[in-house]
């Protein structure tokens, strides 16, 4: 019964939450209405946007050495996490036979072992970060911690069912994602979608204005 | 039809085999009647029962593919049975029970004077998350561990072959991929903090003086007191002894032979005990042992009093440099509004 549930109804409802509500938010921001900017540009818009996009992957020089264990774990989260999703075996194969039909190369065991570290390691120093640093602390909301302690459990059940020998750990693994998937839309999670645009809209607005930032 | 086809080859081959597999008999012997068990010597060699190791060859080409059987495997199985998990079990189980006297005949161990709410910065943001997350991958190693080690005795009757397999087989995984982590927040920990463990002039005293238990009033201490290096040490020096003998046993692919394994979780399991024991003994006197203990890893900042009570030549150089912050300007580095002292305040109204 809750094979049938976590395998069936749920996973399409979890599916379609997440589809319909990750487009209603880019729509919402797409589709927001802004002043319009009458006055007269001093430099490019899209070159601004270009730019920032690019720029912002790296910290600016000043704030750096404040922010190095910030940059590293979340560079070794973020890459590792999209290495474990779009390459790990069991992914790829899940993906062809559900979602694309069609697959791709997975990476092998070894990779896999390497990247669920990075993604481990990193994802813990971040959210102790977030939780022993006092401004840090102060930014944050409850959002991102259940964001991240969601992001967790998903990782860690992926990895305790890695022998794919128990039915009732794949279900764990795949009841977390579908919480996750439901949790998504409405998160801090969001930012996977959105960090481009808003970079690109941030850029924009400088670019505009002749600033260099 | 078949059956009795089957039946009629059998009862022909039959003799033939025992001809073919059994030492030639003597034509004196009586017919039917052996007082020898013609296998008992092929497998007495194979078990290797008198002592001396014998390889024989294979066309197997790997480490110890030349033993048939191993021997000693036997040995290593019923020390781990016998001995590991039932004095692992004892050592754990003996730890709870005496950190738990020491808290109900002693309770927690007051600062003199009481917490004054004037601060010192005693750790970086850095140096917090390093312990944390040794803390962490720690914790999840020790469980998973000693669900590996001791589930099978105590919590097969419990949750049953199948629900225990199930743990079992998520613990094997989670604690295989952890490991690694382990060995790199260890080494993350050795950069942070070894140049202030070093031992130096009067860490012997706190030793003699059982670091405050034996005699009257705190032994002196610098930054670190004698027990704590002591323990960064022990967690640094096993701690990589565990992961090294960790990775040997989760890539059996290096060419090491079964002694080597054998050997090497012996040592992960023996070390990992060590650690677990003595780690329950730090987490209580860094928590509700101590009074003024924990807020050190939690901010960063310990309370001055805390600091002349434990580490009175630091507090001294705290003092001599002038770094104490007030407790409003502690409030205010802690995000809250000044005035507001958050839990000081609830533990100095006490």
């Amino acid at each position: 019964m809750i094979e049938y549930l976590i395998d069936g109804p749920l996973w399409y409802f979890s599916l379609a939450v997440f589809c319909i509500g990750v487009l209603w938010q880019l729509a919402s921001i797409v589709f927001a209405k802004g002043k319009t900017d009458l006055s007269v540009a001093r430099g490019s818009a899209g070159r601004g946007a270009i730019r920032n996009v690019f720029s912002r992957f790296m910290p600016h020089r000043e704030i750096a050495p404040q922010i190095r264990v910030q940059v590293v774990a979340g560079y070794m989260f973020h890459l590792g996490l999209f290495a474990l999703l779009f390459f790990a075996a069991p992914h790829v194969l899940f993906l062809e036979e559900h979602l694309l039909g069609f697959g791709w190369t997975p990476m092998p065991h070894w990779a896999f072992i390497v990247a669920s570290q990075f993604a481990f390691l990193g994802l813990i120093i971040l959210w102790l970060r977030r939780m022993l640093n006092p401004v840090s602390r102060l930014i944050s909301t409850l959002d991102d911690h259940v964001a991240a302690i969601l992001t967790f459990i998903v990782m860690l059940t992926g990895c305790l069912a890695l022998l794919e020998g128990f039915t009732a750990l794949r279900l764990l693994h795949r009841f977390s994602v579908e919480l996750l998937l439901i949790y998504f839309p409405f998160s801090c999670l969001m930012h996977t979608f959105t960090f481009i645009p808003s970079r690109a809209f941030t850029g924009a607005w400088f670019g505009r204005r002749g600033i260099d930032a | 039809m078949r059956i009795q086809t089957l039946l009629l080859l059998f009862c022909l081959v039959l003799p033939q085999l025992s001809s073919a597999a059994g030492p030639p008999k003597s034509q004196d012997s009586p017919q039917g009647v052996s007082s020898i068990n013609p296998g008992a010597d092929l497998w007495r060699e194979v078990r290797q029962r008198d002592g001396e190791i014998l390889e024989g060859i294979s066309q197997v080409k790997s480490v110890d593919s030349g033993f048939l059987i191993n021997a000693r495997g036997d040995e290593w199985a019923r020390f781990r049975i016998t001995k590991l998990s039932s004095y692992g079990g004892i050592a754990i189980a003996a730890i709870f029970v005496i950190v738990t006297l020491l808290y109900v005949v002693r309770g927690k161990i007051p600062i003199e004077g009481g917490l004054s709410g004037r601060m010192v910065r005693r750790f970086t943001d850095y140096e917090r998350i390093v312990h944390w997350t040794l803390a962490i991958v720690f914790l999840f190693l020790a469980i998973t561990g000693l669900i590996l080690l001791l589930g099978k005795s105590l919590l097969l009757p419990i949750l049953g072959k199948e629900v225990f397999s199930l743990f079992a087989s998520a613990s094997k995984e989670g604690h295989n991929l952890f490991g690694p982590l382990f060995l790199v927040s260890l080494i993350m920990m050795f950069l942070s903090f070894a140049r202030r463990n070093i031992y130096e002039n009067g860490d012997l005293t706190w030793l003699l003086k059982g670091g405050g238990l034996i005699g009257k009033g705190h032994v002196s201490g610098g930054f670190f007191n004698m027990g704590e290096k002591t323990w960064y040490w022990m967690v640094i020096l096993i701690g990589f002894v565990i992961a090294i003998s960790g990775l040997i046993l989760v890539s059996p692919f290096f060419g090491q032979g079964r002694w080597i394994m054998e050997l090497s979780h012996v040592v992960h399991t023996i070390g990992a005990l060590i650690l677990m024991t003595v780690s329950v003994g730090h987490m209580y006197l860094g928590s509700i042992g101590s009074e003024g203990a924990l807020e050190g890893m939690k901010s960063g900042y310990v309370d001055i009093n805390w600091a002349d009570a434990h580490h009175d030549r630091w507090g001294k150089v705290c003092h001599d440099e002038n770094l104490i912050v007030s407790a409003e300007d502690y409030a205010r580095l802690q995000g809250r509004k000044p005035g507001d002292t958050g839990e000081l305040a609830t533990e100095q109204g006490k």
